[in-house]
C-alpha cells in the first residue's frame, strides 16, 4: 500500500516519525520550506533549515532510519490532486487550513481513497483523528490566527501526531477505522 | 435522548440530556453553559464560566462506537501543519 500525507508540518512530520517501519511506501506532499521558527513544533533538524519540507522529511528518514519515502514539493489543488492521489491506498490529511483539507476531501472522494484527518485547536489543549466520513474541516476564528508553531504546545502536538500514525497502523494492518479526540486527559475514541 | 459531550480547557466530560438529537446549536450551547457552570457535568465544574464561552464553539451530531447519539461540543481544531 502507498499512503500520502498532505502536510508535513507539526501534525505531519510528527505522524511520519512513527510511520517509519510501517508495512507501507510513505508519500510526502508540502510545497512549504523549513524556517528556523519551526524547529520549535516540527519534527526537523537545524540541518534541514532552507530545505522543501516534504523533501527534508524524505532526508531525515533516510539518514536516520535507512527508511525510504517519496517527496512532492508542490501544493495540493484541484489541478494535481489525481496526481498526488495515484495508486494511494490511503490519504492523510494534516493540512493547516480549511480550503486545502476541501480540497483534499473532495478529491480523496471522487478517487475512492480513504482519508483520514488530523487536527489542532489553536491552543493547544485538544486535537482531533477522524475519518473523512466524519470530518468537516474548522475554519479559523481570524486569518492569520496565532497557530502552535511557537513549540509551547509540542507534547500535545506529539500525542496528536502519534494518534495519528497509530490510526494508520490500525488500518494498515487490521483495515480498522477508528476516530479519536485527544484532550489534556488522554485519547478518547470516539467511533 | 443523546448524551452531550463537553470539552473545555483541555476537558472533556459526558452529561445525558433530554433533548432530542436534532436541537439546536444555540440550544445546546446555552445548556452546556447553564450546565457547566451549575455543577451538573462531573468533572467539568466551572461556576465562573462565561455565558459566550462556547460561541465559537463547534457541534458535532454522530453515532457513538456504542450506538449511542452523542453531540459532541468542541473547541475549532484548525490546524495540523
Amino acid at each position: 500500500m502507498r499512503i500520502v500525507i498532505c502536510g508535513v508540518g507539526a501534525l505531519g512530520s510528527t505522524a511520519v516519525q512513527y510511520l517509519r517501519n510501517v508495512d507501507a511506501e510513505l508519500r510526502l506532499v508540502d510545497f512549504d520550506r523549513v524556517e528556523s521558527k519551526n524547529l520549535a513544533a516540527q519534527w526537523f533538524v537545524k540541518q534541514s533549515l532552507g530545505k522543501n519540507k516534504a523533501e527534508a522529511i524524505r532526508l531525515q528518514l533516510a539518514n536516520f532510519y535507512g527508511a525510504k519515502a517519496e517527496a512532492m514539493g508542490v501544493r495540493l489543488a484541484a489541478t494535481n490532486a489525481v496526481q498526488l492521489l495515484a495508486d494511494c491506498g490511503l490519504a492523510v490529511d494534516c493540512f493547516d487550513n480549511a480550503d486545502s483539507r476541501l480540497a483534499l476531501s473532495t478529491a480523496a472522494r471522487a478517487a475512492n481513497v480513504p482519508l483520514v484527518h488530523a487536527a489542532l485547536a489553536a491552543d493547544g489543549t485538544f486535537g482531533l483523528v477522524r475519518w473523512d466520513e466524519r470530518f468537516t474541516p474548522d475554519r479559523e476564528d481570524a486569518a492569520g490566527q496565532a497557530t502552535c508553531e511557537g513549540g509551547e504546545h509540542l507534547p500535545m502536538i506529539g500525542l496528536v501526531g502519534a494518534t495519528l500514525a497509530r490510526t494508520i497502523q490500525d488500518y494498515v494492518r487490521n483495515d480498522r477505522r477508528h476516530d479519536y479526540m485527544i484532550n489534556l486527559a488522554g485519547v478518547i475514541r470516539t467511533a | 435522548m443523546a448524551i452531550l459531550n463537553i470539552t473545555y480547557q483541555g476537558l472533556s466530560a459526558d452529561y445525558e440530556l433530554e433533548l432530542d438529537f436534532a436541537a439546536s446549536d444555540e440550544d445546546i450551547r446555552r445548556i452546556a453553559v447553564e450546565v457547566v457552570r451549575s455543577g451538573g457535568v462531573r468533572g467539568l465544574h466551572v461556576a465562573q464560566l462565561p455565558f459566550n464561552a462556547f460561541d465559537q464553539f463547534v457541534i458535532d451530531r454522530l453515532r457513538g462506537a456504542d450506538g449511542a447519539q452523542r453531540i459532541y461540543l468542541r473547541p475549532k481544531v484548525p490546524f495540523g501543519a
